[in-house]
């Protein structure tokens, strides 16, 4: 291929240019190209994974996204939270004599000579609106120093002349009017929209609170992105999924639109775009796109092999931990290993295999609130996405659960319940008082008992729902059995002591992460000797015991799973289906 | 351009030809007359659909590619085509305002001083009365919107979709005409795009030769509007897959198709897939972006009914495969919910159920319903609520509710007041969404007083009565109920009859044709496959491979519509043999001390629409007696479900029943032969199986009761 001749960090449209001359040069028809790539992807999986020059791309985020320069290479990490279909741009056309591409780009650099349709392509790319995982801990956050490298004589230049504007712009972008000086503004059609002309200085993307309070449940600081995504098979991404994309940054305040003319294109007023000016919502055309795990989201990644000895030593030091915040109580803090560890790994049929959720019982307000906060804190230096709803009747009858389509703006409203996958969720029932729900309140309340029934979420489409697959960790803490959250365990909670909880030192809660991340994603099988003995097992058991369902037989299977797994086994013995059987012998006995 | 061009024109007479050649299936000229219409001022669409040039004798397929793939430039093509076509008047019609301005311009046209300047040359558009439409061909699938690329970008498509938003019909400007005050010619504009730049100094020769700068004035009255509308349209969620969010896509609607849809409606749409061109500063700029829309050219709306239901691809041949296989009762049976175990006459009579019998209108115009009713009571977890939603799944227009769940609306319907007009409305609840197909409803015992009042009309008669807040109408409500239901106490008590057990009124369990108790009985056999099947969805996340592979939900469907098609009758030779087994249960029922049912009039008509029901299955237009055999059956399992237990205690072992029930009906007859298929048919009726038969047909060979027929297993009583 072709030597490092390029800046790929800051001029990365130079490459896809350079290569796309070399493609033509060689032969290829840009009309049978057809929006494929000719070489340049390749180029920069050479240069980002291969010479291993990934971290030193920018990181976008709130912190960060001032001082990047549109047109570099940078990289976001985030969840898809909704999908604008897609659109189609001129992807190749003949200038004069030459061939030039649009590709990864939002405007073109020279006039497109109109009325010669034959000497454009047009091709298509696929919008995905981008936020930052919900519930991310501060903890799984990428540290400044690992942010990348930022060009700093841009950062130097621009901070001082950044911070007098948004002191301004935050009073109100009409006064700020004088500080533009930047050559843009003059760029700009002269005085025609000086409201508009002023919030396009320094063409650097921006992130407002106001923009974003359009969309509920989102934290008026996060930073949101437009993701453009080319040459992709559509499965390959799918909503709620959690990516890192690396491509160019685009905010040109060229591609500013005027009012009056989308006015008329758009007899609805519904484009997308429109809610996301490019200097609210920066723009991102991808190249490079690889899905996270949650071992993406340690921060030191002590690259070890699960060996037995030390997976043993670290699910000892967890459970004295979890047993600890639990006050204590042994019992419980099993389940909650267990919990920890499970996830949906097969869905059969309408059902989710693998779930636990866990339902604390015996609760009363005072204890709950002690344990509770201690839980969530817990849970939180765990495990990197985390959520905690607090049931009240108001509460259901108030929040937006699940995910709506609004076709007044044509973007997908988010809800609580869009969660990533792996996402743990605390509900506090605690707090539920007897009252009466609206039909809001209704809907809320079967949308919680599908999500712990079938880890499935309905998103609202106003003229029909589509199931959406989740798998969500759902701990009900709760006075007695919870009826709104039907949990596959009910667990009443023993405490012997109530406040010992000592905070954990950050290697240990390094090594626990760990833990939980490398252990959940293990394999795992039933010999067939073993499959005979469980058989019959359940048998026996449900002969004596008329009142187990096949729910019951199937969770005590997910335990036996999670039980040896928490021993980075990765098949079933007999030793850990004992254990499995025990605790749930000792959960029964409490339950009597 | 200028190769095009020739093409164009080549194209255009390829056009009239089509329009004056083409002969429809009677020999007709179809688009003559549709021009005729046109002329005569009583239609204005003139609609050109694909499959008639594709059934054109003289098609060219060269020119059938141009007409997809360029279909706006066509349109103008078969527009010149027509004009040249058109046929005198034939009938008188009013003259209007335009009519009138035309008679008019065409007699200045004549004295025109410089009519080759072409802004004062009348531009085509204004002088028609029509609209072209060319339609896509109907065969084959539709696209989803998330298949629709780049490259069909002119094409024509024809797209399946749900309306979610309509703007407001609008007047959209075709021509613009204006007068110059100076020479006072009328001059036209074609306007081709949403935006348009008004003139402002009159073109005309005259005047520009004058240098006079005449004003011009825009002509309202004389310019062509065209009603347009704009509209989005979503994918349907089966069409999305899975973790995507459905596309949109912009649809606009033009002169006759507006007003044709609404939200919520799902159409088929075919159009035009064009890019929206940019005008002014933004397409210079820009340049990049394309919005794209529909250019509707026909509108369908999907109906979702059994009789509607058009088949695609080979199902039509794989009906035929499956029809003359002849196993195919049990086929379709087992291919519902294929993961639930076992069932397998409930699961018979659930498809029963979706086949149905058809409907009758009596002279003196009472209705006798077609739609079964099924009621299934059991305990809780034994898949009752999957069994429903299966069903639902399957049947075209299906409605799941649950006793208790549904909304204020409830199950019937209630007069609501509107709250931005505050009109009261009549909305309909479940029972009336799902007429003409299948309501579902779970927890039925749970249900409201009120409801289960009118459910007794609803089962029955079919309608919904309401006398509400000065409303009284009655609402159409032919559907077939499927009831869940639990016992009275939670679970099944044994110790207690059925009666009690049952909590629902008589009056309304006599109106289900079937009724079916599922017990979780103790059973190691059923554990065991339960255990096993546990184990095997978590060893190899999968459901166990099931024996046999089900039908596709698609094909299901298929067949039951085509077997809905037919009206099956009972031949006159099988009224005496249903008349003669109806009256045999009344009989056993006035013997017994504890009457288990009430045999009536219904049950005989539920016999007589199950019978029905199992001759569609066999795409036969007569009833046969396997058919009644077979309605019998049923029903007697049924019961057996109901009443298993009492019968064990009758004290009759099965064997020794089973020969004096062929006793018996030897006797009646006075016969010492008995058929094996009758004595199967008998037997089975009361729920006996084949196996038993045999066994008891050995047993009492054995004792020397009767001879068996080595090859057709045929009895022959002895004499004794």
């Amino acid at each position: 291929m072709v030597g490092p001749q390029y800046d790929f960090l800051a001029n990365p449209l130079g490459a896809v240019r350079s290569t796309f001359d070399t493609a033509i040069a060689s032969g290829s028809d840009p009309s049978s190209l057809n929006g494929r790539d000719w070489g340049a992807i390749d180029l920069f999986r050479h240069f980002l994974f291969d010479q291993s020059q990934l971290s030193q791309v920018p990181l976008l985020t709130p912190a960060t996204v001032r001082y990047v320069k549109p047109n570099t290479l940078v990289r976001f990490r985030g969840m898809v939270q909704d999908m604008l279909g897609n659109e189609f741009y001129v992807g190749a056309y003949k200038d004069g004599s030459a061939w030039r591409t649009n590709k990864f780009m939002d405007v073109c650099q020279y006039p497109i000579p109109i009325g010669s349709s034959a000497d454009t392509l047009i091709w298509e790319r696929r919008l995905l609106y981008c936020v930052p995982v919900p519930g991310l801990n501060s903890w799984a956050e990428i540290s400044p120093e690992a942010v990348g490298n930022l060009s700093m004589d841009w950062t130097s230049e621009q901070r001082d002349k950044r911070r007098r504007e948004d002191e301004e712009s935050s009073n109100m972008a009409v006064e700020s009017d004088e500080v533009g000086c930047s050559p843009n503004t003059k760029r700009m059609r002269e005085g025609e929209h000086p409201p508009l002309a002023s919030q396009s200085q320094g063409a650097v993307p921006e992130i407002a609170g106001s923009i974003m309070s359009l969309v509920p449940g989102l934290d008026d600081d996060s930073s949101c992105c437009l993701v453009k995504i080319y040459d992709l098979p559509e499965s390959e991404l799918k909503l709620n999924d959690v990516f890192e994309f690396v491509g160019i940054l685009t905010s040109d305040s060229e591609l500013q639109e005027d009012t009056e003319d989308s006015d008329l294109s758009n007899g609805f007023g519904e484009d997308p775009l429109h809610h996301f000016p490019p200097n609210k919502v920066p723009r991102l055309h991808c190249f490079i796109h690889r899905k996270l795990s949650v071992l993406d989201f340690l921060q030191n990644k002590p690259i070890i092999e699960p060996k037995p000895d030390l997976v043993k030593g670290i699910r000892e030091a967890l459970l004295r931990h979890l047993s600890a915040v639990l006050g204590n109580d042994d019992i419980a803090a099993h389940f909650m290993l267990l919990h920890l560890l499970s996830k949906v790994h097969a869905r059969v049929d309408n059902l989710a295999v693998g779930k636990f959720s866990v339902n604390f019982t015996c609760f009363s307000k005072e204890t709950a609130s002690i344990f509770g906060k201690q839980l969530n804190l817990a849970i939180k230096n765990l495990v990197p996405f985390t959520h905690c709803i607090p049931l009240t009747v108001e509460y259901l009858n108030t929040a937006t659960l699940a995910p709506k389509k609004n076709y007044d703006t044509n973007r997908l409203e988010t809800g609580v319940l869009q969660l990533a996958e792996g996402s743990h969720m605390i509900v506090d029932e605690t707090q539920l008082e007897a009252g009466t729900l609206n039909s809001v309140g209704v809907e809320n309340a079967r949308l919680l008992q599908n999500l712990t029934e079938l880890q499935k979420v309905e998103y609202d489409f106003k003229y029909y729902k589509m199931e959406m697959v989740t798998d969500v960790q759902l701990l009900v803490l709760s006075e007695g059995k919870s009826n709104i959250l039907p949990a596959d365990v009910i667990v009443p909670i023993r405490p012997s002591q109530t406040i010992c909880f000592e905070a954990a030192e950050a290697e240990a809660l390094e090594a626990w992460r760990w833990y939980l991340a490398t252990i959940r994603q293990l394999p795992h099988c039933i010999e067939s000797e073993m499959q005979k003995m469980v058989e019959s097992d359940l048998v026996a058991a449900r002969q004596a015991d008329r009142s187990l369902n096949p729910q019951d037989l199937s969770r005590w299977l997910t335990m036996g799973r999670l039980m040896s797994i928490s021993f980075g086994e990765t098949s079933l013995s007999l030793e850990h289906w004992q254990m499995a059987k025990e605790l749930e012998r000792l959960r029964r006995e409490r339950l009597k | 351009m200028n190769t095009k061009g020739v093409d164009f024109a080549t194209d255009k007479v390829l056009a009239r030809e089509f329009l004056s050649n083409f002969a429809d299936a009677n020999g007709e000229a179809k688009y003559l007359n549709i021009l005729q219409d046109v002329a005569n001022h009583k239609a204005r669409a003139v609609q050109i659909d694909l499959e008639d040039l594709i059934n054109y004798k003289d098609l060219d397929e060269e020119f059938l590619r141009r007409v997809t793939e360029n279909t706006r430039r066509y349109i103008g093509i078969f527009a010149d085509a027509i004009d040249e076509l058109m046929p005198e008047p034939t009938e008188a019609f009013i003259d209007d305002d335009h009519d009138i301005l035309m008679t008019q311009r065409s007699d200045e046209g004549t004295e025109g001083v410089d009519g080759s300047d072409p802004h004062q040359k009348m531009p085509p558009e204004i002088k028609r009365f029509f609209e072209v439409y060319i339609r896509a061909s109907s065969k084959g699938r539709p696209f989803t919107i998330r298949e629709v690329k780049a490259s069909n970008i002119g094409q024509l498509v024809r797209i399946a979709g749900i309306v979610t938003r309509c703007s407001d019909v609008k007047p959209l400007m075709q021509v613009a005409v204006y007068t110059c005050e100076d020479c006072g010619f009328e001059i036209y504009q074609e306007v081709t795009a949403r935006v348009f730049m008004p003139l402002f100094e009159c073109p005309s020769r005259r005047c520009v030769m004058n240098k006079s700068k005449g004003n011009i004035i825009l002509q309202l009255r004389a310019s062509k509007f065209l009603r347009f509308q704009e509209a989005k349209i979503q994918e349907l969620a089966e069409h999305v897959p899975k973790g995507h969010i459905p596309r949109t896509m912009t649809v606009h609607l033009r002169g006759e198709l507006t007003r044709k849809v609404a939200p919520g409606d799902v159409v088929e749409l075919s159009g035009i897939f064009l890019p929206i061109p940019y005008v002014g500063f933004r397409a210079m700029r820009a340049g990049l972006v394309a919005d794209t829309y529909l250019e509707a050219m026909s509108v369908n709306h999907f109906k979702k009914k059994y009789e509607e239901y058009e088949f695609r691809g080979d199902e039509e041949e794989q009906i035929a495969r499956l029809a003359e296989d002849g196993d195919i009762y049990d086929k379709l049976a087992r291919s519902l919910a294929p993961e639930i175990f076992g069932h397998e006459d409930i699961k018979k009579a659930l498809l029963l159920l979706l086949v149905g019998a058809p409907h009758r209108t009596l002279k003196d115009g009472m209705k006798i319903r077609g739609d079964l009713h099924i009621c299934l009571m059991g305990d809780p977890g034994v898949a009752k609520s999957q069994l429903l939603k299966h069903i639902i799944n399957v049947a075209p227009r299906g409605v799941y509710t649950t006793g208790k769940g549904s909304s204020g609306v409830g199950l019937t319907a209630a007069v609501q007041k509107d709250p931005v007009t505050n009109e009261m409305v009549l909305e309909g609840g479940a029972l009336v969404l799902a007429d003409m197909g299948i309501c579902a409803i779970d927890e039925f015992d749970k249900m409201d007083e009120s409801d289960r009042t009118s459910i007794h009309e609803v089962m029955e008669q079919q309608t919904v009565s309401i006398a509400k807040a000065g409303i009284t109408t009655s609402l159409n409500a032919r559907t077939a109920v499927l009831a869940a239901a639990n016992p009275a106490w939670g679970r099944y008590d044994l110790r207690r009859t059925p009666a009690e057990n049952i909590n629902l009124p008589p009056a309304l369990l006599s109106r289900f044709d079937l009724l079916w108790l599922i017990l979780d009985r103790a059973d190691m056999d059923n554990d065991l496959e339960t255990a096993r099947h546990i184990v095997y969805v978590h060893q190899y996340k999968e459901s166990p491979a099931l024996g046999f592979t089900p039908l596709e939900p698609s094909v299901l469907r298929a067949y039951i519509s085509t077997a809905r098609r037919l009206s099956p009758t009972v031949p006159r030779e099988l009224e005496e043999y249903i008349a003669t087994a109806y009256s045999n249960i009344r009989q056993e029922e006035a013997k017994s001390t504890t009457p288990h049912s009430y045999t009536t009039v219904r049950t005989l008509l539920s016999i007589l629409r199950i019978s029905a029901a199992l001759a569609r299955l066999r795409f036969s237009e007569a009833v046969a007696q396997s058919d009644v055999d077979e309605a019998l059956r049923l029903m007697q399992m049924s019961k057996f479900s109901l009443y298993s237990e009492e019968r064990q205690k009758s004290g009759l072992d099965a064997i020794s029943d089973i020969y004096s029930i062929l006793r018996d009906e030897a006797a009646r007859s006075n016969r010492m032969d008995v058929n094996y298929r009758d004595a199967l048919n008998w037997i089975s009726r009361k729920g006996y199986s084949e196996a038993q038969l045999k066994e008891c047909l050995e047993e009492y060979a054995a004792l020397n009761v009767w001879q068996i027929h080595p090859q057709t297993f045929d009895i022959r009583f002895i004499d004794a």
